[in-house]
């Protein structure tokens, strides 16, 4: 069977599936298996049309009818194939996962209509990387946008839900917007809206409209993606919506938009100017950077979560960055390995993010809070979750041998290579991401560090987390596929790197294939720069562990195990004697004062003497940068703006048939 | 071309529409509004005889027709039968003082032959005058609109607007298809039916019909 009918069968699948648990609403459970069973089986369908593209070539399928924009298809190549793939593997493990977490939803809030629009939001995001003209995209953009918003609010009932919702649908919506002004522009040049008549369009292009376009892709997509100062959508939306959706949105929905600037960039203008790629270099060193410090000292998991994406987003686009540079100095090679690098981050980011995001579902199911100041002690209780939410926070924080650390050891291997550049000050710029980089990294450990241990470790901080249990069986199959996954991506890449390659060489104009890959090694440039192998990483440190274990066994003697209490120094131990979350973050959050603008409040009354309190309270407050200096002036203006204008609404109708007649005399004084 | 008899007749008509264009300015009661648009109307359904004689259309026939039953005889009816129900009989206070919209009205009709000058230099329209004259009816429907209070006087104004597009039409293009023809003549009746029964709607609302007081309806 080709691809083309398997497209069929996927979109038949979704449509079918949509409207049928909708109509099932009033009974949750068949409801809920009938939206997620159609968007699992979808989702495979999804990720045979992914490989048999890879191997077999690109693949069109026409409409049998026209617009006035030109006519309509899908058109899968290797890039869209790629992020097929990865939607429908994440997809896939969060439609089992949803079988199980949507439970605590039943009879509360309508579960067929989640699963409707879950099958609705899966489908759009596949058509939106398989569309093959401009304003069919755009109409794909939009559904996932909207399918996505509906998603957000699904706990409208919740305080906050629906305000985090209206700000995301404003945000994106300020994003489109400057995607379909960039859209126009090269309509006026291309005269087609057909992405295939964007390619070489920009050549004809003056420097200055080239350049616009560059920038409005770059706020429009980066809305979208989170970059910052576009990124306080991610962390009002994501804990607003159902943890499923969360993980859909942010590991795969935010990619939607590096797709399509890899597309853009690559594809259609035709990176020529090093300070584009500069631009975006810069962009991303502070989404990373900031990204995870907000993040290092976020106490709600998955508000955590989400600025931990905006620092991954930061991550992509550095690699991007970088390979904009190399491209547009024709290090072709060097761009296409700064590429995969990207790309593979995508790969390893949608995995461990999903994992995360479910993981901290299950915690939410099963003790009822995000505020990790509440929780602790899961791991007793929710040994499986916790050990693939473990597994999740090796790969983020770049652990070897896992997937997290292949990609990131790639994009550091890439920024190593700037000293081919020729232009002095790029060379010099580069390594100073490069620290960025670095320290990215370190403070993401600290940030998952804090994030795990706090969670899973020590004693439980509230009831809520006392009384947890094992979440039920689809949820944790649901995460173990993401985390054998995490684990196999890493291990295995020197298999998929390679076809990484593929999908970059039409894009970059040169494969590396040959020597990326030499046995189990990959080898980033040729010659003695460096190698590394996962695969080998990965059976070392396994051998190790299981020689040590061996050997303790052997000449360790005989073990004895006592059980006693802690020396409490009298004083019983409880949880509120455990190293809290804040405490955990504070002195980088007094390192970084200077970011973060804390406002740390402490209040004690005593009665009877100075020496004895009755009462004590600490309050550690950080100013919301981005929503005091950009937002808020911005809202006020935008206020403003409105209240002048507004003078010409007077409500009387006379009025408005004036306007009408004077503009009408008026054109026709003029246009004569 | 046409014999000059046609021709005599259809700029008088043209002339009859232009002065009722400005009666309707002119004149402040309800009924003789009404009067004035029946008395229009006519004239238009005569002038889209003339042509349907001169070019030998049989459609433009039954346009004329419909014409003079639907806006010179229905439509006033149902006008005059709502300002009977709604009790209106003074077109008090116009936005601007007659006299001054007449001078407006003047200058108005002067800027329609001004803009269709260079039009005329094709010469597809069956005279000079006619194009300029339906301009200026559409504009000063568009006025009346503008500078009426009642209800039912917008409703008058949109009628001569509708009037003058259906000059313009049967002058230079010699009407437009007959079922383009049906549809407008449709739109109209409903249009009109509708915005009289907003008329009432909003009588029996606000115990007037003087849509100035809808601004209290803005945010």
């Amino acid at each position: 069977m080709d691809s083309n009918n398997l497209f069929y069968i996927l979109l038949a699948l979704a449509f079918f599936g949509a409207p049928l648990a909708a109509m099932l609403n009033n009974k949750p459970k068949i409801s809920a298996a009938v939206a997620f069973g159609a968007s699992a089986m979808a989702s495979l369908v999804g990720l045979i049309i992914g490989a048999d593209v890879l191997l077999n070539g690109p693949m069109r399928l026409d409409f049998p009818f026209s617009s006035p924009f030109g006519t309509f298809a899908f058109a899968v190549d290797g890039l869209s194939a790629l992020f097929i793939i990865i939607i429908s593997l994440v997809t896939f493990a969060v439609s089992i996962y949803s079988l199980g977490y949507v439970r605590h939803y039943y009879g509360k809030y309508p579960v067929g209509l989640m699963g409707s629009l879950f099958n609705i939001f899966y489908v759009s995001m596949i058509m939106v990387v398989s569309s093959s003209n401009a304003i069919m995209f755009l109409i794909m953009w939009e559904t996932m946008s909207l399918s996505s918003y509906f998603l957000v609010i699904f706990e409208s009932r919740e305080k906050g839900t629906v305000g985090s919702g209206l700000f995301y649908l404003i945000m994106t919506h300020i994003g489109t917007a400057a995607i379909t002004i960039g859209f126009i522009l090269m309509y006026s040049e291309s005269g087609s809206f057909e992405f295939s008549s964007f390619h070489g369009a920009a050549l004809g292009m003056s420097d200055l409209l080239r350049s616009s376009v560059f920038a409005l892709w770059l706020v429009g997509f980066g809305t979208k993606a989170g970059i910052i100062p576009f990124h306080t959508w991610l962390p009002m939306a994501h804990p607003a919506a159902p943890s499923n959706i969360s993980s859909l949105m942010s590991a795969v929905m935010v990619k939607m938009a590096i797709y399509m600037l890899i597309r853009c960039y690559f594809g259609f203008l035709g990176v020529q100017d090093a300070w584009w790629g500069v631009v975006v270099l810069a962009v991303a060193c502070i989404s990373a950077l900031l990204g995870v410090m907000y993040a290092l000292i976020e106490s709600d998991i998955k508000r955590m979560l989400a600025f931990s994406t905006v620092e991954n987003i930061g991550i992509i686009l550095m690699a991007l960055g970088v390979a904009m540079i190399f491209q547009s100095y024709g290090l072709k090679e060097l761009a296409a390995l700064a590429l995969i690098a990207a790309l593979m981050h995508v790969l390893s980011h949608a995995l461990f993010k999903s994992l995360l995001f479910m993981g901290a579902g299950s915690v939410l199911y099963a003790a009822h809070t995000r505020n990790m100041e509440k929780l602790g002690g899961l791991a007793k209780r929710m040994p499986y979750t916790s050990l693939m939410f473990f597994i999740g926070v090796l790969s983020i924080a770049a652990i070897p041998p896992l997937t997290g650390f292949v990609s990131e050891w790639l994009i550091f291997q890439s920024m190593l290579q700037s000293f081919n550049i020729p232009d002095a000050i790029v060379k010099i710029l580069i390594p100073v991401a490069l620290g960025t980089l670095a320290i990215t990294g370190a403070l993401a450990a600290a940030a998952f560090l804090k994030a795990y241990g706090i969670t899973f470790l020590a004693r439980p901080r509230s009831e809520g987390a006392e009384r947890a249990e094992e979440v039920p069986g689809t949820m944790l199959v649901g995460m173990g596929i993401l985390s054998a996954l995490c684990i196999l991506a890493g291990v295995l890449s020197f298999m998929i790197l390679p076809v990484m390659d593929e999908v970059t060489s039409p894009l970059i104009g040169v494969s590396i294939g040959e020597h990326l890959i030499s046995g189990f090694l990959i080898v980033p440039t040729v010659g003695e720069f460096s190698q590394m192998s996962p695969l080998l990483i990965g059976v070392l440190l396994a051998s190790v562990f299981v020689g040590v274990l061996a050997l303790t066994h052997l000449y360790g003697g005989r073990r004895k195990v006592v059980r006693a209490g802690t020396w409490d120094c009298g004083t019983p131990l409880t949880s509120r004697t455990e190293y809290s979350g804040r405490g955990f973050s504070n002195p980088i959050n007094r390192m970084f004062s200077w970011v973060y603008h804390p406002l740390r409040v402490f209040r004690s009354t005593s009665h009877i003497s100075p020496y004895v309190k009755s009462d004590m309270r600490y309050t550690s407050t950080i100013e919301p940068v981005f929503e005091r200096y950009f937002y808020e002036p911005t809202e006020a203006g935008v206020r403003w703006l409105a209240r002048k204008v507004s003078v010409i609404q007077t409500g009387s109708i006379q009025t408005y048939l004036g306007y009408i007649f004077v503009v009408l005399i008026l054109l026709l004084i003029v246009l004569r | 071309m046409l014999n000059s008899l046609s021709l005599d007749a259809i700029n008088t008509l043209a002339a009859i529409i232009l002065l009722t264009d400005f009666m309707l300015v002119a004149s402040s009661r309800m009924r003789s509004l009404t009067r004035i648009f029946a008395i229009q109307s006519l004239a238009l359904g005569a002038l889209a005889a003339v042509v349907a004689f001169e070019t030998g259309a049989e459609h433009i026939y039954i346009v004329a027709v419909l014409s003079i039953v639907l806006k010179a005889v229905i439509i006033p009816r149902f006008i005059d039968y709502a300002t009977t129900k709604i009790q209106v009989k003074r077109e008090v206070e116009p936005l601007v003082k007659i006299p001054g919209s007449l001078l407006i009205c003047a200058a108005i009709t002067l800027l329609a032959y001004f803009v269709t000058e260079p039009l005329m230099q094709q010469g597809t329209a069956i005279t000079s005058n006619c194009l300029a004259i339906s301009f200026a009816s559409v504009l000063i429907g568009m006025f009346l609109m503008v500078s009426r209070r009642k209800a039912i006087t917008e409703i008058i104004g949109l009628l001569v607007v509708e009037n003058g597009v259906f000059f313009a039409a049967i002058s230079t293009t010699y009407s437009m298809p007959m079922i383009v023809e049906l549809g407008v003549f449709f739109d109209v009746l409903v249009g009109v039916i509708i915005m009289g029964l907003f008329a009432f709607r909003i009588n029996r609302t606000f115990d007037s019909i003087d849509t100035s007081i809808l601004r209290g309806l803005k945010d």
